[in-house]
């Protein structure tokens, strides 16, 4: 654990500017928020204030896409350590996930900022908020070792992540709200593993947003579920991981 | 888990019990690689898996420093790192009772972009040093090295030589119970190569463990007690380093070698976040 603290340490000190994690996700919130709530104004997507119903769902979301992405190919790109590693291998991994998580908290203050701008205070269900950050955090670890571990038997995972990304953000709450689903489809859509995280942040400020508890049951044993395929991949696969270091 | 899990019962520091490995040997064929990635996805080319260690069986007590000896691609760094476990044999087991650092190839987990202190760092604990062994044993290192001078520079392109001094100082840091080294029981200039020999001495002297890889017959001569004759993968004789170069004389060396590993093309993965 040491070790990752030190890692992480390394990598923050190439990210020039702490600047650019609040610039980047604010400029891309406001933007969004421009399209869909000025131009598209009427239609009524999701909830409001848009802004910042748009940049609480779309931070964890970066978090999300950018650890899942790095992690698919981490151990293409490490080769050479792994080669010499004598630390567990799924370290590798865990890396990932650990910088991407800081990166996701020390973007935070963008929702601080959305908040001001909109002048809209969350209410006691915000505790929840840091339940959903744990939430994702074995979700992907889970979804991380899976696809990291057959990005090594199938060289191309990499380009397919990028394009099921793609699709599962559109397919994911984060522009619009899960109130937006029609009724008879959302128990399907709620299956969607990143449903309950993201609503869980939300919840602070839109109430309407909770979903049963028995819902965040069933998200958090898909998520260990996730967790448990993604770990039986991983050390099915960990001789070849390390074949082909 | 860590990939290199140890047997403390064990009385040798390590045992392989027919203990195999086979690896993927991708050949560079002239048509191109990406029409032979195509053909691998449909599944038309199977990957071809070599066995490159089959069947062995040997131990290595405490304190002694055994020398693997064979040609180029007889298997050598693979039995290596099947030792320090940083690979996981497909057949049969190795077991340790000590964790072994490898010294096989380690100047390719330096990182250029990194200055010289923090690849200390990295590579220090890659080898198992922990945070306040490295801060501890970092004057040590910049010292013997002879890069205090660099040692906030980038690493950058700076020579094989630097290279591997630093690589090397970082491993005898770890003060690891045994090593499995390849062509780096001495590296850098004379000068330091005397130096190498002086540390690797004392650490035998005092007990521990060495396997070693070496091109060079007199270093194993000098250094080692014992050999294994290795060959095509599979250990032909264990016996005296002398017999051993006496028998690799006989065996006809590879004609060619075709071990290439078709080049990733690392396009940087400027993740697109929507």
């Amino acid at each position: 654990m040491l070790v990752l603290r030190d890692l992480q340490r390394q990598y923050t000190k190439f990210r020039l500017g702490y600047l650019w994690t609040i610039i980047e996700p604010l400029g891309m919130s406001i933007v969004l928020w421009f399209v869909f709530s000025m131009l598209l104004g009427p239609r009524k997507l999701g909830l409001q204030p848009y802004l910042l119903f748009l940049s609480v769902a779309i931070l964890p979301w970066w978090w999300f896409t950018k650890g899942v992405a790095q992690m698919s190919g981490v151990f293409r790109k490490n080769k050479g350590e792994l080669r010499v590693s004598l630390l567990p291998t799924e370290l590798w991994v865990l890396r990932i996930l650990l910088v991407t998580m800081m990166e996701f908290i020390l973007s935070l203050p963008v929702i601080l900022v959305a908040v001001i701008l909109t002048r809209d205070l969350p209410g006691p269900l915000i505790v929840l908020f840091p339940v959903g950050i744990a939430l994702q955090f074995v979700l992907m670890y889970g979804i991380g070792l899976l696809i990291a571990s057959y990005a090594v038997v199938i060289p191309d995972l990499a380009r397919i992540v990028r394009i099921a990304m793609r699709a599962l953000f559109y397919l994911t709450p984060v522009l619009y709200s899960i109130t937006n689903i029609p009724e008879h489809i959302r128990p399907y859509a709620t299956l969607n593993p990143l449903v309950a995280p993201l609503g869980l942040y939300r919840v602070g400020w839109w109430p309407e947003e909770h979903e049963s508890y028995l819902h965040y049951g069933i998200s958090l044993v898909l998520c260990l579920v996730i967790f448990a395929v993604g770990w039986w991949a991983f050390k099915r696969h960990e001789p070849r991981i390390l074949k082909e270091a | 888990m860590p990939h290199a899990p140890l047997t403390p019962g064990l009385d040798a520091v390590v045992a392989f019990e027919g203990a195999g490995i086979k690896l993927p040997q991708l050949n560079r064929r002239k048509v191109g690689a990406s029409r032979n990635r195509l053909k691998r996805i449909r599944g038309d080319v199977a990957r071809d898996e070599v066995w490159f260690v089959q069947d062995a069986t040997f131990s290595v007590a405490r304190g002694e420093a055994l020398a693997v000896i064979g040609h180029v691609g007889s298997g050598r760094d693979q039995l290596l790192r099947l030792a320090a476990g940083t690979l996981i044999a497909d057949t049969g087991t190795v077991r340790r009772s000590v964790p072994i650092v490898p010294i096989v190839g380690l100047g390719g987990a330096l990182n250029g972009g990194y200055t010289v202190r923090q690849n200390v760092y990295l590579l220090g604990s890659l080898l198992g040093m922990t945070q306040a062994e490295i801060v501890e044993r970092l004057p040590g290192i910049v010292e013997r090295a002879d890069v205090a001078k660099i040692l906030d520079k980038f690493l950058g392109d700076s020579s094989r030589l630097v290279r591997g001094r630093i690589a090397w100082s970082i491993a005898m840091a770890v003060q690891a119970p045994a090593y499995a080294i390849s062509q780096a029981l001495t590296v850098g200039q004379p000068a330091f190569q005397q130096l190498c020999w002086e540390v690797i001495e004392e650490r035998h002297a005092t007990g521990t463990t060495f396997l070693v890889v070496s091109d060079k017959p007199s270093e194993l001569k000098r250094f080692c007690d014992r050999a294994i004759l290795i060959d095509g993968g599979r250990i032909l004789a264990d016996t005296t380093v002398e017999n051993a170069l006496e028998l690799l004389r006989e065996i006809p060396p590879p004609k060619d070698q075709v071990h290439f590993v078709i080049d990733d093309d690392d396009d940087e993965d400027d993740e697109e976040l929507i």
